[in-house]
């Protein structure tokens, strides 16, 4: 166990490309999940049908072939990222496609009196979207948006298959130089579920803080 | 004020409204009444686009919508129509998210583009109006039904219209709060606005209303003043209509 604390600091800099790629995995996931889910419920066929292919391809797939197709086979057709940006790519891609379900199901779940309460007093379907129905919909969505943060969370530990050092390819690295597994993957599973927890605390307050509010 | 000539309206092929033509004089009051399934509702709803009309057109202050008009076209002039109209619904349909005053002065703000403070001054007499300016800063989960359906009035009232709509404002209330929603609608008609009524509130109707308009199976029976109607009521399904409504 003393191999893990001599080197700590290597392994909380892999929890920080953890954390790294699962905010800014989630904030371009956030987007692109909020722009598709409404593509799929305001769109034409066209738009929506788009929408419910990537959708269906991203869930039908697995993520490790994503992240496979973004960093190695884009380069086929002269894309090529590195793996950090391709991490980041793959993984608000995959994310995005889930939220927008999430948001979906949201949105779909505000009362259908609250859209002809807002029209019938002249807005328009944007400005009811905007202003009436997103706003409730956020607090359907935040519960199961807390879930797929913490599922982001233990997944980015597949960016490490393309070369991204996060905490497992960190722990990887150390292995391969003591030759001693447990210790490390012990301690890094520790530290996700550090991780793990604290975020879980911090969205159970803010679900608690928007509850409250009405 | 309002004028729609032959508006039809189906539901997968049933017809819920028959090329139904009825016409409201400005400063009137109509009470639309009928058996449930005589499409009064629809008729309410559709008189500012929340029902789309499939025949027939439809003039509400001056703004006219077509059935055969192509859909972008029909989507602005009930936009338009819907500016100047007010409407009342059966189930409140409140901004949960938003107080009292949030809910008033919300369309002031997007629609009509109003600076906040403005909007809050309007607000806050209109809810001084319906009686419930202490209430300004609660969000309707801590309203009461009565409370909330006078909230809803003030905020349609909010954007000045020509007409109101009320879709059976009373219906979802307990009985000991019917009265001070009916008591602000009363207010309403003292002082001279155009309102359309569907409502099952029969003493309500005879006593403010200055036309019954009797509908079913999607069209309209008979059109009458109140106390001729009540009392002595030219058609025969009228005639069941308010006999049944006697039995209890």
């Amino acid at each position: 166990m003393n191999l893990v604390w001599d080197n700590l600091p290597f392994l909380l800099k892999g929890a920080y490309y953890t954390l790294l790629v699962t905010v800014i995995s989630m904030f371009f996931g956030l987007i692109i999940g909020l722009v598709v889910a409404i593509a799929r419920l305001k769109g034409n066929r066209l738009i929506r049908g788009i929408a419910r292919v990537y959708v269906s391809i991203i869930r039908g797939t697995p993520l490790l072939v994503q992240i496979f197709i973004v960093y190695y086979g884009l380069v086929d057709y002269g894309i090529t990222l590195g793996p950090l940006t391709a991490a980041y790519v793959a993984l608000s891609i995959n994310v995005g496609a889930y939220l927008s379900e999430t948001f979906r199901g949201a949105i779909q779940s505000i009362p259908k009196g609250q859209t002809e309460a807002a029209y019938a007093t002249g807005m328009t379907g944007w400005m009811t979207m905007r202003r009436i129905i997103l706003p409730q919909a956020a607090r359907v969505a935040i519960a199961p948006m807390g879930n797929t943060f913490i599922g982001m969370l233990k997944e980015t530990a597949l960016v490490s298959a393309i070369t991204v050092t996060e905490l497992l390819r960190s722990a990887q690295l150390l292995i391969a130089q003591y030759y001693v597994y447990m210790p490390f993957f012990l301690g890094i599973a520790a530290m996700y579920w550090i991780m793990s927890t604290v975020f879980s605390a911090i969205l159970n307050a803010v679900e608690k803080q928007l509850s409250r509010v009405y | 004020m309002i004028q729609t000539t032959g508006l039809s309206k189906s539901f997968n092929g049933l017809e819920v409204l028959k090329s139904i033509d009825l016409r409201v004089a400005p400063k009137e009051i109509v009470v639309l009444l009928g058996p449930s399934g005589s499409g009064k509702s629809t008729l309410l709803r559709s008189l500012n686009g929340l029902e789309e009309l499939d025949g027939g057109s439809l003039e509400v202050n001056g703004v006219r919508v077509e059935a055969g008009m192509p859909s972008k076209k029909k989507q602005a002039g009930f936009r338009e129509i819907r500016r100047h109209t007010g409407m009342v619904f059966q189930q409140f349909n409140l901004y949960p998210h938003k107080t009292a005053l949030g809910n008033v002065i919300e369309s002031l703000m997007t629609v009509k583009k109003m600076k906040k403070a403005e909007a809050v001054q309007i607000g806050e007499r209109l809810l001084d109006r319906v009686g419930l300016l202490v209430k300004k800063d609660e969000y309707p989960s801590r309203l009461s039904g009565g409370q909330q359906q006078r909230v809803a009035i003030a905020r349609a009232l909010a954007m000045e219209p020509a007409i109101m709509l009320f879709d059976e404002p009373t219906s979802a209330l307990d009985p000991e709060l019917v009265g001070e929603v009916l008591e602000v609608m009363r207010q309403l008609a003292r002082d001279g606005m155009t309102m359309v009524i569907v409502t099952h509130e029969m003493k309500f109707a005879r006593q403010v209303a200055n036309r019954v308009v009797f509908m079913d199976g999607g069209v309209i029976v008979e059109e009458q003043e109140p106390e001729i109607f009540f009392q002595n009521p030219k058609s025969e399904r009228s005639r069941k209509f308010i006999n049944q409504l006697q039995e209890h």
